[in-house]
């Protein structure tokens, strides 16, 4: 019951945030200089006249007043209605209902594939440390946090795909479209976590258990996975949890360059266009996404060490 | 030992169920998608193999949009304008050609306008093209109006009306004579079948389907990924050389070249759609062909006259004179621009009238700062009048990236003749109310282009709200000139036009009131088995009409 309670109150907790998160981007918007029906006609490239301005404000309800255009979309909110794009007229739960699915899968593989090949990389430099295989990885982690994302993308598909034609340069039609912006995506992550398994490992070689694993005629590598790489690993889950909503929201580069019509793209041009609605319906989403983040690491993390959740329900006096 | 192993089991089950669910709601997705996108590429294989059938891949950088042919974005100007058809098209150096109307007549009083229709028209569904037709699209455009306010024409028309079924009348409430060259424009003017209004008639609420008396027809659409065009066989007109026409929306300028270089388009055309020096690397690659069309458009800087050294004309003309065009062209967009010697092209109606350029010549240039009262002081590198030392702000789009650099070479252009310059760039929005306060001593600007300039040009100077009007208060002679501006939209006397048009391209150029850059101009990259490409004058039209392949 003591993992229920703590993810209960974690559910709840969300709620706070995502009202916060939509009255003060509601609000920021709002406070910008730019009138969204002006940005409108510039991006049509049509001279705004005072004319097509006001009729364009009153259309879209931007003469009503402050507080009567928060309450319509509050109570929008509650029926899962995030408003209508300013421009493209059309539902921006639509809008975004097509561009999520490929931001998501884009994410979750970038993700899936970080953690899948830190974890060798980390282990076989924790085990080699400071041989070969050990300075390979820390060069490896070198070009992976240092390397712009845009070069890593372009290298790709100017091998991968225009040179050997492995892979589809532009679109999300299939899995094989994911490959290349997955692998773009997930190298800088690789960097991170390898490196940061590594430092966990090597600091869990030192503890008395591993000590007497070794007594008891334990091999390290059967030590390292089986005792060590569980706590070795809690910091790359938590870096992975915040990472997600990073994902979510920052890929916009990777899915211009692969013509992937995600979020990330999307979201750009709403804010060059001043598409309130589409903003704010993004920014919901996203705090969503980053709170559910970190939710699925904390539980992870509970899960691999039920001491933490005890100590909360200590704290809260159970 | 044996439970904690069953726990970690389980953890890890449950870790991986979680991410499977989160990839299987994603692959179902996937496979629709791929599904749909099989039958497109299925019917698009044989156009291929079948040497008969030619299809033509372009990419644009944006999805098409609606397809509705009285809206402003997401609707994409190029996708209206091959698409719907005007009455009257915009020809070469402005020149009027009839396209859904045979002929027309303009009333003694330059206030009625009665268009003729062409006869056998027809609507891709199968309806004829009618004065009704015409008249139906007018009152929707019409019960707009404060949209399409911008456009002089629209604010002008007091009654339509349907004299016969080929013949169609237009009365305006004033002379004014830029509405013929109007009717060319993409947006709104231009014609949808009766069956595609909605039920309200309202197309501002949306259309039923884009039904057009053009050469295309869309066929196939997935949107933000690709539109099919097939040729219109029953088309009125010339009939496309080529039998399909497949848009392939592809967001990034640089992956828009690989996907040329792998050959998955075949055509890369528009302004800006790649940067200049990829456009440079695929000329001199000498694997495919290229093309710069004829200006366009004009890039050039707003100077203000209000206030700050650019008060004074002295100042003003030095900064002519300082300026490095013919670098600026050749450095930063590899001479795919044009050097501007006024602010509106010369093969713009009105606007050949044989202005003398300001040389580039820093000795008249500092001469005339000395003149001004700027004077070097001993050992420094800026001028300085009443202690003051002459700087001024440069205003441009930060993320504009022929802009930019033009920014920085002009900074170190008049760093020369010792103005020291602020570069200030900004976010688009944010550059259009420092424009709109007149809130800058210069600002990078262009203008809107053919075919809806000089005329167009004149009503952005002389109407204020924009920020031109207001930067040329400083002018002693500006109350006269913005009324010659308005005078020549009304004049119906063609010499009488000429005259004010040749008075006020004259009066900006003496006062130097813009800073003329460049001319803006469209490019076109394409492998050597395409053919026909001819640009069109009309800046928003496109040549596809005409292009054939011969593999």
């Amino acid at each position: 019951m003591k993992i229920s309670n703590f993810i209960w109150k974690r559910i709840w907790m969300t709620v706070p945030v995502l009202l916060g998160a939509s009255f003060v981007s509601f609000s920021l918007l709002r406070l910008t200089p730019i009138d969204p029906a002006k940005a409108y006609l510039t991006v049509s490239n049509v001279r705004p006249t005072d004319e097509a301005v006001s009729a364009i404000r009153s259309q879209l309800g931007l003469d009503r007043p402050f507080f009567s255009q928060f309450a319509t979309w509050l109570g929008d909110l509650l029926h899962f209605n995030f408003g209508t794009s300013f421009y493209s007229k059309l539902p921006v739960t639509e809008e975004l209902y097509n561009r999520l699915p490929i931001t998501a899968a884009l994410a979750i593989s970038s993700l899936i594939l970080a953690v899948a090949v830190s974890i060798p990389l980390g282990l076989a430099s924790a085990l080699q440390k400071d041989r070969f295989i050990d300075h390979v990885c820390r060069v490896l982690a070198f070009l992976g946090s240092s390397a712009p994302q845009f070069g890593v993308a372009y290298l790709l598909i100017y091998f991968l795909s225009v040179k050997w034609d492995m892979f589809p340069l532009q679109g999300a039609d299939s899995w094989r479209n994911y490959v290349l912006p997955a692998i773009t995506l997930s190298f800088s992550l690789i960097a991170t976590y390898s490196r940061l398994l590594r430092a966990g490992l090597l600091k869990g070689l030192n503890e008395p258990f591993v000590l007497y694993a070794k007594a008891r005629g334990m091999r390290t590598f059967a030590i390292l996975t089986r005792h060590v790489l569980r706590h070795a690993i809690r910091p790359v889950i938590t870096a992975a949890g915040m990472n997600l909503g990073k994902l979510f929201a920052g890929s916009v580069i990777v899915e211009q360059i692969f013509g992937m019509q995600g979020m990330g793209g999307f979201f750009l041009e709403s804010v060059f266009r001043r598409d309130y609605p589409v903003i704010q319906g993004y920014i919901l989403i996203m705090a969503f996404i980053f709170v559910f983040g970190n939710f699925i690491a904390d539980v992870i993390q509970t899960m691999l060490d039920p001491r933490s959740a005890l100590e909360q329900g200590k704290v809260r006096g159970r | 030992m044996l439970h904690k192993g069953l726990r970690t089991f389980i953890i890890f089950s449950i870790i991986f169920t979680i991410i499977l669910a989160g990839c299987s709601s994603n692959s179902s997705n996937k496979e629709s998608n791929a599904a749909s996108s099989v039958n497109a590429s299925d019917t698009a294989a044989p156009a291929n193999t079948a040497a008969e059938e030619k299809t033509l891949t372009i990419s644009w950088p944006k999805d098409i949009g609606p397809l509705n042919p009285h809206q402003y974005a997401p609707n994409e100007f190029f996708a209206q304008g091959m698409y719907y058809e005007p009455l009257i098209d915009y020809g070469e150096g402005g020149k009027l050609v009839p396209k859904l109307a045979e002929s027309w007549d303009v009333s003694e009083d330059g206030k009625t306008y009665t268009f003729h229709l062409r006869k056998n028209v027809k609507f891709t569904d199968g309806s004829d093209f009618t004065a009704e037709v015409v008249k139906k699209n007018f009152d929707t455009i019409l019960a707009n109006r404060d949209m399409h306010s911008w456009l002089g024409v629209i604010s002008q028309i007091e009654n339509t009306e349907v004299v016969d079924a080929n013949t169609f009348k237009i009365t305006l409430k004033s002379q004014y004579y830029p509405a013929l060259q109007e009717f060319a424009v993409v947006r709104p003017l231009r014609f949808l079948g009766a069956a595609g209004f909605p039920d309200d008639g309202n197309t501002a609420n949306g259309i039923k389907s884009p039904i057009t008396t053009g050469p295309w027809v869309l066929s196939e659409y997935k949107k933000d990924e690709e539109a099919v065009f097939t040729r219109n066989d029953n088309y009125w007109g010339t009939k496309p050389n080529i039998d399909k026409l497949i848009v392939k929306v592809i967001p990034d300028p640089e992956a828009r070249v690989l996907a040329l270089e792998k050959g998955d388009i075949d055509l890369i055309y528009g302004e800006g759609v790649i940067s200049l020096d990829a456009f440079v690397n695929l000329r001199d690659s000498g694997k495919f062909e290229t093309a710069v069309s004829d200006p366009l458009a004009s890039r050039a800087i707003i100077v203000n006259t209000t206030k700050g050294p650019f008060a004074d004309l002295n100042v003003r003309l030095a900064l002519q004179h300082a300026v490095n065009k013919q670098a600026l062209v050749d450095g930063v967009t590899n001479g795919v621009e044009k050097a501007a010697d006024t602010i509106i092209a010369p093969n713009f109606p009105y606007a050949n009238v044989g202005l003398k350029p300001y040389d580039y010549n820093l000795e008249t240039a500092k001469s005339l700062l000395d003149q001004a009262g700027w004077k070097l002081p001993e050992g420094k590198s800026i001028r300085e009048k009443n202690g003051q030392p002459l700087e001024i702000e440069l205003v441009y789009m930060g993320d504009d990236e022929v802009e930019k650099p033009m920014a920085t070479a002009i900074q170190s252009d008049l760093k020369q003749i010792g103005i020291n310059v602020k570069l200030t760039g900004l976010e688009r929005q944010l550059r259009n109310k420092r424009m709109e306060a007149a809130d800058s001593d210069l600002l990078f600007w262009s203008t809107y282009g053919a075919p809806y300039d000089p005329h167009n040009f004149v009503s952005t100077n002389y109407e204020p709200g924009y920020g031109i009007f207001e930067a040329q208060q400083g002018l002693p002679m500006a109350n006269e000139l913005h009324q010659q501006m308005k005078d020549v939209l009304l004049t119906t006397d063609e010499a009488k036009r000429q005259e004010l048009y040749t008075s006020i391209f004259t009066t900006l150029h003496d006062q130097a009131v813009y800073l003329p850059i460049s001319y803006l101009t469209s490019i076109a990259v394409y492998p050597k088995y395409v053919t026909g490409l001819k640009f069109p004058a009309h800046r928003d039209e496109t040549p596809f009409d005409t292009l054939d392949i011969q593999k």
